[in-house]
């Protein structure tokens, strides 16, 4: 499918999200779209995929003009699109999820769901592009990753012949990644274009045939892999220069703050996570832990926030045992970056402003006794928007509203303008531009300067690294190596993550049958 | 290996080297804790239900079946009160033994009944307090009452699995049961049918419930007006209505409170059976109506298309409308069908039971029958079992007051909520509804 875009415009109260964008999508090419936070990317697409309807402009497929007036129509007519804050019934199983919308359907009403034909094609779909997944689990059980390869299945169960990925890689393993490519490029050679939205330039420059930028609404210019580079990639999405390392000096740890002792902690499903886990972290450094996703570092970072109940263990935080109550954590001088952004880390229905203070709000100087002090969170609101470049029209727009990565810089904002002891930060700069992330590295190590324990929780090799002065591995629940950042390779810390201990280590763990072997470390 | 001791009183064992079962020991002493506890508060009630046999052996307690419809054959049941203690008590100590003796694996769940139906006998016998029941009766009182609760917690489930909080189900039974004595009166009165005016006085109901089923949809869908606030509108608009309709109309001119009533049924052959075919097959239609509604929104809420995408509306309308399912058309349709089985339920009041329109006779049935939904978390069949637990507290409350049971009628009729409290709170364990019921979904 040859997908043109003319002239397109949109405009939401107080933002133009797309100005005048003109954009072509040629059969079988993978077409990266790149830009800051709040560009208008995801705009863009759901123009496309008919979730909007663009104020001026057209859409041509294959040459001719068509108007989509609700997704249904772009289904119809070929597209796909696997949404940035993804869109599946958490309650449905996999199969349900897939054949919502387009159910085979027998019986003598012609009315039945026919589970078994759905199941069969998805493991057809599923065994055709190594998307592994298991047709009969219920959605809300299932890691990230998996739910990402249902989303993909729902489009290709469709016979989309263009797919829209929405910033697929921001909530993937770096095995998933490579996972991912590969299907794209299976997709690719049987003729699927596919628009792919990235934040991470060296994804972009490794897959893509053309890339596209936008700014601001606008777009910038269209390159190749070939002709571009990364720093010039950066400063066509920035609009200046991006240093894409983090400078730091060294750390002056000072007295343990965060003491974790043979931690057990359980998921919703009851199966234990963490598994004796122990970790200390200090004032004045940064501990951050690598794994792939699902090891337990989120029952690990509930656990030591207070927002679940561990089965057995301790944890301690300045010497004081943590209890199940995440207001006594947070008073206890804890910030917490917690890794799903709108489940648990904002209210998407309230104001900017009002997911600030939603940490301090019943303290002065934000409430007076009972009353909220509406120009004091005003203030401090218009502040931490400035000083975070939140892109908003203004501080009193619903959080709901916001682009996915100016919806992260809000928690950031929020998490990071109070003085603490221990910053717990997992996936911080999940979905976040370069130039966004550059400015969260450095108020890391900023709050490190201060002398806050910080602990940060990545899938991230590259971030693992540039943050960590001390760089754990988690696996199956339990931290397998602590090494220095500075003498580890990331060959060595993808082999830890994926379960097996380099040559020379005790074989206490490999006996426990762990044979998944990580080829690539990033 | 050491062993260490959380201050939580649990033994942790802890190992500085490798032992990967550890924590499910762990976990498994927890859920073995349990599992003592529950088996011992079985006994516990086992013992107190010796302790209460054990003085009751002299009270009879006798329940009476009719053979057939017709003939005064009937047989007793003639026990003691006693030994309805007894029998509850080894029920219980029984559960209680096999829940110790197969630890934390035992399915305790559905054991529950085993302990708690001969309770339920035992306290209904003890309350008697040495008359005979007539059980025939009681049994078709709780099919027959739970009717009208299991059509309205139907016309519940469709909206919340829609995504939309359906308050108003009581304002919209009332309006039925209003609108159905008036067209059928006056239908009854020109044509001298039964079954016809019968007919026609339904369907108006249904058509005008419908029609306020509607309304509340576009309120909530279209302005956005709170669901629950849209739906506490109706209910205060159809008591004023029907009140005002009452006392100037039915009240002053009695032909048009003088409706068809609606007769039970004799099923063929199926009511001739001894003792069931009294208790099961000679009720009024509307009971049979009730079920096999039920095994239908069953069947089309799980297994069908249409159900499939009702499901998805209510649980994340976003998903379902960016696969292009028009999630506002189908919270329309739900809203519509949810009221015209409420103008079902409604018209049952006076047709089948009361022969006449009383004011505000619903009398808080639609808030029962959102207890009911939730009781039986949002299945058909779940709430036609509470339902039905909710029909035999009534009748068996009816029977006692006739009988001059010196409980006062207020507590025993208090009984069924109480179960729905405690069922809901904590036996049923994590019921959860549709998770975007009573949003408004913004189509972009
Ligand atoms: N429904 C909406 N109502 C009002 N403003 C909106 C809405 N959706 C997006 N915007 C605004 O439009 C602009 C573009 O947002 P968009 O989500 O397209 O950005 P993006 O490029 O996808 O960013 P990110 O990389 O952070 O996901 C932002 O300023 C955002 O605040
Ligand atoms: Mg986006």
């Amino acid at each position: 499918m040859r997908l043109e875009l003319r002239g397109i415009t949109k405009r939401f109260p107080g933002v133009i999200a797309n100005r005048d964008i003109n954009l072509v999508v040629e059969p079988g090419e993978i077409h990266a779209l790149l830009g800051e936070n709040g560009a208008g990317k995801t705009t863009l697409m759901n123009v496309l995929f008919g979730l909007y309807k663009p104020d001026e402009g057209e859409i041509l497929i294959d040459g001719k003009s068509v108007s989509f007036h609700d997704p249904g129509d772009a289904i119809a007519a070929g597209i796909g699109m696997v949404h940035q804050h993804f869109m599946l019934v958490p309650v449905f199983t996999v199969t349900e999820n897939v054949m919502l919308g387009v159910e085979s359907v027998r019986g003598p009403l012609g009315q039945q769901l026919d589970r078994p034909a759905a199941r069969r094609r998805i493991i057809e779909i599923s065994e055709a592009h190594n998307l592994r997944v298991d047709p009969d689990a219920r959605v809300e059980d299932l890691p990230v990753g998996v739910r990402q390869r249902v989303e993909i299945i729902k489009t290709l169960y469709r016979r989309s012949d263009l797919l829209v990925l929405d910033e697929p890689t921001s909530v993937l393993t770096p095995q998933e990644d490579e996972e991912l490519f590969e299907i794209m490029r299976s997709l690719k050679a049987s003729g699927t274009s596919i628009v792919f939205i990235t934040h991470k330039l060296n994804e972009a420059m490794g897959i893509a045939d053309r890339i596209t930028v936008l700014r601001a609404g606008r777009v910038i210019g269209t390159t190749t892999p070939e002709e571009a580079s990364l720093e010039k990639l950066a400063e066509m999405m920035v609009g200046r220069r991006v240093s894409l390392v983090v400078e730091k000096k060294p750390a002056k740890p000072g007295a343990t703050v965060l003491e974790v002792d043979d931690l057990v902690v359980r998921d919703d499903r009851g199966h234990v996570t963490v598994d004796g886990l122990d970790l200390q972290v200090r004032a004045g450094e940064i501990v951050a832990i690598a794994g792939v996703q699902g090891n337990g570092q989120t029952e690990l970072v509930e656990a030591i926030t207070g927002l679940r109940q561990p089965v057995g263990g301790t944890i301690r935080i300045q010497g004081k045992p943590v209890r199940h109550a995440p207001r006594a954590v947070l008073e206890a001088g804890v910030a917490h970056v917690p890794e799903d952004r709108l489940e648990d880390g904002c209210v998407p229905a309230f104001t900017i402003a009002e997911n600030l203070v939603l940490n301090t709000y019943y303290r002065k100087p934000f409430a007076n006794g009972p009353q909220l002090d509406r120009d004091a969170i005003e203030r401090e609101a218009t502040r931490l928007v400035q000083d975070f470049d939140i892109r908003t029209p203004s501080a009193f727009n619903p959080v709901s509203n916001l682009s996915g990565g100016n919806q992260q810089k809000v928690i950031v904002a929020r998490e990071f303008s109070r003085p603490v002891h221990l910053l717990v930060a997992a996936q911080p700069t999940r979905g976040l531009d370069v130039g966004s992330i550059e400015y969260i590295h450095r108020r890391i190590v900023g709050k490190r300067d201060e002398g806050a324990a910080v602990l940060v929780v990545s899938t991230e090799l590259d971030e693992v690294f540039a943050l960590a002065d001390r760089l754990a591995v988690m696996y199956q629940g339990k931290i397998v190596d602590v090494l220095d950042p500075a003498q580890a390779t990331t060959q060595q810390v993808g082999l830890l993550m994926g379960g097996s201990r380099p040559v020379g280590i005790v074989e206490a763990e490999a006996a426990g049958g762990l044979t998944h072997v990580v080829t690539s470390g990033g | 290996m050491t062993t260490t001791a959380a201050p939580g009183g649990e033994g942790v064992s802890a190992t500085t080297t490798s032992a990967r079962p550890h924590h499910e020991g762990l976990a498994a002493r927890r859920a073995l804790r349990n599992a003592r506890i529950r088996g011992a508060v079985f006994l516990a009630i086992g013992v107190y239900a010796f302790y209460l046999a054990s003085s009751a052996f002299s009270t009879p307690a006798s329940f009476l079946f009719r053979f057939f419809n017709t003939g005064q054959e009937r047989f007793e049941i003639a026990t003691s009160v006693g030994l309805l203690w007894l029998v509850s008590g080894l029920a219980s100590a029984l559960v209680g033994g096999l829940q110790l003796w197969r630890g934390a694996a035992f399915r305790w769940r559905p054991w529950l009944f085993v302990v708690i139906a001969p309770i339920v006998v035992a306290v209904f016998g003890a309350l008697l307090d040495g008359t005979t029941a007539n059980f025939t009766n009681v049994l078709r009182g709780s099919l027959e009452l739970a009717t009208p609760l299991t059509l309205g917690a139907m016309a519940g489930i469709l909206s919340e699995r829609s995504g939309m909080l359906n308050i108003a189900l009581n304002g919209k039974m009332l309006v039925g049961a209003c609108v159905s004595v008036i067209v059928g009166s006056v239908v009854l009165r020109f044509t001298g049918n039964v079954i016809v005016s019968t007919t026609i006085a339904i369907a108006a109901a249904m058509a005008v419930s419908g029609v306020l089923g509607l309304l509340l949809a576009w309120l909530g869908i279209r302005y956005k007006v709170d669901q629950i606030i849209a739906g506490t509108v109706i209910n205060i608009g159809a008591l004023g209505i029907t009140n005002f309709l009452f006392l100037r109309v039915l009240g002053r001119n009695p032909e048009f409170n003088t409706p068809p009533t609606v007769a039970a049924m004799q099923l063929p052959i199926l009511s001739d059976l001894p003792v069931v075919g009294p208790i099961l097959f000679s009720l009024r239609p509307y009971v049979y109506i009730a079920l096999v509604m039920m095994v239908v929104l069953t069947y089309f809420i799980y297994r069908t298309r249409w159900g499939l995408r009702l499901r998805a509306s209510g649980e994340k309308p976003a998903a379902a409308g960016t696969v292009g399912i028009n999630v506002i058309r189908i919270r329309y349709q739900a809203l519509l069908l949810a009221g015209l089985i409420c103008g079902l339920a409604g018209s049952y009041l006076p047709l089948a039971t009361a022969g006449s329109f009383q004011m505000d006779m619903v009398a808080g049935k639609g808030f029962i029958a959102l207890a009911a939904m939730i009781f039986g978390a949002w299945h058909p069949i779940g709430a036609f079992g509470a339902a039905l637990v909710f029909g035999f507290a009534d009748s068996a409350q009816a029977l006692l007051s006739v009988l001059g049971v010196a409980v006062p009628p207020q507590l025993l009729n208090s009984v069924p909520y109480v179960i729905t409290i405690v069922v809901v709170a904590g036996v049923v364990g994590r019921v959860r509804g549709p998770a975007s019921a009573g949003q408004p979904y913004e189509q972009g």
